[in-house]
């Protein structure tokens, strides 16, 4: 790690990706200076999020709740901004809707002035970054100290937020350190970070003692009694609103709601949602102007409490006309889709991010709120994984607005890139190569065409391509069958199609091979499907028109047959993500989609619910001499894991009583196509880093380990990294058979 | 005596209380009592800020304002420099462990923010299961929810300059009476 005070690049200065170079450099800082203390913050809340979400007994319910609150408030949009400036102004407060950033900072500098502030403390809000208020508030002379500590690192380092919640999540203590020992002079000790936090803790005190003005932003706004919630930790919000007269608030409209006791749905999401805790030091519920008495702690003579309600739309009632963009105003800030990011844990949001919004959620809402697509382009760090979703409190579908991003971004550009289209036509390409495979594998890996796909399609000379097979799975596949291995017919379970899909049909037809095998030998009649292109790889690539197309297709085909009385497995679990859950997006008839989304299956998965159901007797099936002291690593796929199926193979492998580790990683870093990508390898390597040093330590503690994992870019990212094979949980379960 | 519902809150009460940071007691309610365990809580302060009772009656707290260090009505100086606030809080929830204390005409409020050391006193009856329970109108504080109030779970903290440090512009010590 180099040093993050003395970086050839400042964050600031590639905080506006407008440029790919910016981006580029972006990553470059985060991977050279702050990773390190991004993994540490970012994970340590993850952990911890998973346990306080488990703590809430209704945690579904609640998310639906707090969803269609949001759903009904962006709905009722213009009657509730009506509601909350009439209660407001009844209790002697002011209502001002700011349509821009400048109206906004206009208004607000105003009445600091109007209250001949000359200083104002300040606590955590991204509304006011997008606002720029800082700045506005400091050429009008006016002093600002921000009080939330990490903000106020920012302030002293001159830094852009890198995290909603925790702005300062890139530095560690050390960094923090040795930041505050140039920048101020004192004598007392700067190195623990006890020490650090009195240091901050005594020139903040002395701040709000003397304050004037207090600005916050909000966490939400209750129409119908003007409330405000204001969830924080260290006090300074506490602070910010009691110790001055005056208090403005400045929050964008979509923060409104209708009634307070909806904040009671939100409050434990959030505070386990963002950190990881069932609440936060302090949850404040606030009907300003408050009845606190005025304190003039500060020496004025201030009579009667003033507020302030500053709502800022600034693109937010354009986002809510874009079909698409409209799904972002649900967001209510907590920070879980950056914290489950294996992407956003490597590089955080300076790279991920923007001018001020950061990680899954930031390129939808910095296109929105600066109305520029190129400022939004960190969108493509958004590998699809789907990690995010099923941790969103409100139920966004953050890798849906990514797609979006790119889609966008893609026309804006005049059409796919040599690099979308390589990753994107992957079905054109393999029915080429696999013409003659061993030539195209030859060609693939020798250096000059490696040059070539490099500067052409910006494919990584470092990775290797994954070799098209000799015999693709349709050619296997009817060997098979033609050399009598005939179906076993039950008559009592539905029929079993194995889907052909493009990567096992190409690149992995023993994984598919493999299942017709296992699902033979169990006496299950399963057959191969056509070959389709399920539009995965064009999805990835942002080219939704023609995945939909795809999609289609594929669709009426797979409806079909699941009319017949078919079950549908599917190996790669890429593509059985297609079917569980972007269907459901890409797809118009939504009953055919919620049909194909409950008869598709992963292989181990099916197979479970068979034994769970009492229709499979798995164990006299199983060789001899198994135990516990065989030892698997099994590292579930990113969009295995989302569509629920990631629990699935421990269970499976376990009840045969073998040991089995999972790997506790959200993605593998490989993420599909994102890997391969040249613009992107160092950060796919690094987030492969975890998942390699945990099988690494499990070979340490067994060499014999078996590496299980479902994805074929899983397997290639893991296979990049250790000698041992690596297998899909379908190929180790037909070696346990007898 | 106590039902058994409340008392099982109490001890869930208890238990995520501790979890967040707070120490806690339980003792009867009464003013001895009361009395007793503000002394011995108080024992080292030269001065102790006290509020005026959100919910519980004043009169809980006549022993306690015999005593001299007691200052109720501070000077703009008393209120920025005396380091232990006592307050009640008008609810309490058993699955997180925090008080409420109202933002109002006592000065509760700033009395559990600039302070070191803030001591909350509570009513077993008023303890919810979760945090949404407040807002569901079966709260027991008499006049139901406050306008303007605070969850506080355990003291102030921040990670924000890498480790996890306990005591950041408002009270590191929250200590935490309830009354059964």
């Amino acid at each position: 790690m180099g040093n993050i005070n003395d970086y050839k690049i400042s964050p600031r200065q590639v905080a506006d990706k407008s440029s790919e170079g910016s981006l580029y450099d972006a990553i470059r800082l985060a991977l050279d200076v702050e990773t390190d203390a991004l993994r540490l913050n970012t994970q340590t809340f993850n952990r911890n999020r998973y346990k306080a979400v488990q703590k809430i007994d209704d945690y579904d319910a609640l998310k639906q709740r707090a969803r269609e609150i949001k759903e009904e408030s962006i709905e009722n949009l213009p009657e509730l901004v009506g509601r909350i400036t009439r209660t407001i102004e009844s209790r002697g407060g002011h209502v001002f809707l700011a349509n821009s950033k400048a109206e906004a900072t206009d208004y607000i500098t105003k009445v600091c002035s109007s209250h001949r502030a000359k200083l104002v403390v300040k606590a955590k809000s991204i509304t006011s970054e997008e606002i720029e208020l800082n700045h506005a508030l400091i050429n009008t002379g006016i002093e600002v100290a921000e009080t939330d500590l990490a903000e106020f690192i920012l302030q002293v380092s001159k830094e852009q937020p890198s995290h909603i919640v925790a702005p300062a999540i890139h530095r560690s203590r050390e960094s923090i350190s040795e930041l505050f020992k140039r920048n101020f002079e004192t004598d007392l000790p700067l190195d623990t970070g006890e020490e650090l936090t009195r240091f901050a803790r005594d020139i903040l005190r002395k701040k709000f003692l003397s304050a004037d003005v207090g600005i916050t932003g909000a966490n939400l706004i209750a129409a119908e009694e003007g409330a405000i919630l204001l969830v924080e930790s260290e006090g300074n919000i506490r602070f910010t609103t009691q110790l001055p007269a005056v208090h403005i608030a400045i929050a964008g409209i979509e923060k409104i709601i209708q009634r307070k006791k909806d904040f009671g749905t939100f409050i434990e999401l959030l505070a386990a949602s963002g950190t990881g805790q069932s609440l936060t030091s302090y949850t404040n519920i606030l009907e300003p102007p408050i009845e606190l008495p005025v304190l003039n702690l500060n020496g004025r003579s201030d009579e009667k409490r003033e507020f302030y309600l500053v709502l800022l739309d600034n693109g937010r009632m354009r986002m809510r006309q874009d079909e698409d963009l409209k799904e972002a105003l649900y967001c209510i800030r907590c920070s879980a889709c950056m914290n489950s990011c294996a992407n956003f844990q490597a590089v955080g949001g300076h790279a991920f991010g923007g001018e001020c919004y950061t990680g899954g959620i930031g390129g939808a809402w910095t296109l929105g709120t600066s109305g520029s697509l190129e400022k939004a382009r960190f969108a493509e760090l958004c590998t699809g994984c789907s990690r995010c979703v099923p941790n969103c409190p409100v139920k966004i579908d953050i890798p849906g607005l990514n797609t979006v991003i790119k889609n966008r971004l893609t026309k804006a550009a005049g059409g796919p890139s040599m690099q979308q289209r390589f990753f994107g036509h992957f079905a054109e390409l393999a029915r080429l190569a696999e013409a003659a495979p061993g030539i195209s594998n030859r060609i693939n890996n020798l250096s000059v065409s490696r040059a070539l796909m490099e500067n052409f399609a910006g494919i990584d000379r470092r990775r290797a391509i994954p070799p098209f097979a000799e015999k693709t799975l349709v050619e296997e596949y009817r060997k098979y069958r033609r050399n009598g291995n005939l179906m076993n017919k039950n008559g009592s379970l539905r029929g079993i199609i194995l889907f052909a899909d493009l990567f096992t049909n190409y690149n992995n037809p023993e994984v598919g091979m493999a299942t017709v095998r296992v699902f033979d030998k169990l006496g299950l009649p399963i057959t191969l499907s056509k070959l389709f292109d399920d539009g995965r790889g064009l999805l990835s690539q942002g080219l939704i028109v023609k995945a939909e197309e795809k999609a289609r297709k594929v669709a009426a085909y797979l409806g079909k047959l699941i009319d017949e009385g078919n079950d549908i497995i599917v190996a790669e679990p890429s593509v059985l993500s297609m079917f569980r859950r972007d269907y459901g997006r890409l797809l118009t008839d939504e009953g055919l989609s919620k049909k194909i989304a409950e008869h598709s299956f992963d292989p181990i998965e099916y197979l479970n619910g068979l034994v769970i159901n009492g229709r499979l007797e798995l164990m006299s099936q199983l060789k001899k001499g198994l135990s516990s002291r065989d030892h698997v690593f099994y590292h579930a796929h990113c969009q295995l894991k989302t569509i629920g199926g990631g629990n699935v193979a421990p269970e499976f492998f376990r009840r045969t009583g073998l040991t089995v580790e999972v790997s506790n990683v959200e993605c593998c870093g490989m993420a599909g196509s994102f890997g391969y990508k040249k613009q992107y390898f160092d950060i796919s390597k690094r987030v492969g880093d975890d998942l390699i040093s945990q099988i690494n330590a499990a070979f340490s503690a067994d060499e014999n380990t078996v590496v299980l994992a479902n994805g074929i870019s899983c397997r290639e990212q893991i296979g990049s990294e250790i000698s041992a094979a690596v297998y899909h949980p379908i190929q180790f379960l037909e070696t346990l058979l007898v | 005596m106590p039902n058994s519902v409340e008392r099982e809150l109490t001890v869930r009460f208890l238990e995520s209380a501790k979890a967040a940071g707070a120490t806690v007691e339980t003792i009867q309610k009464s003013p001895q009592e009361l009395n007793a365990a503000l002394q011995k809580a108080t024992s080292g302060d030269e001065s102790i800020l006290l509020a005026e009772p959100d919910y519980l009656s004043p009169a809980l707290f006549d022993l306690f304002l015999l005593n001299k260090r007691v200052v109720t009505k501070p000077t703009k100086e008393q209120l920025s420099a005396i380091t232990t606030g006592v307050t009640d809080a008008f609810c309490a929830v058993a699955s997180t462990g925090s008080v409420c204390v109202s933002v109002s005409r006592n000065l509760g409020s700033p009395m559990s923010l600039l302070t070191r050391r803030h001591i909350a006193v509570v009513d077993a009856g008023t303890i919810v299961p979760r945090p949404r329970d407040i807002f569901s109108g079966e709260s027991a504080a008499p006049d139901g929810l406050k306008r303007s109030f605070s969850f506080i779970t355990g003291p102030s903290a921040t990670a924000d300059m890498g480790p996890l440090v306990v005591g950041v512009h408002s009270p590191g010590k929250l200590h935490i009476i309830v009354l059964e």
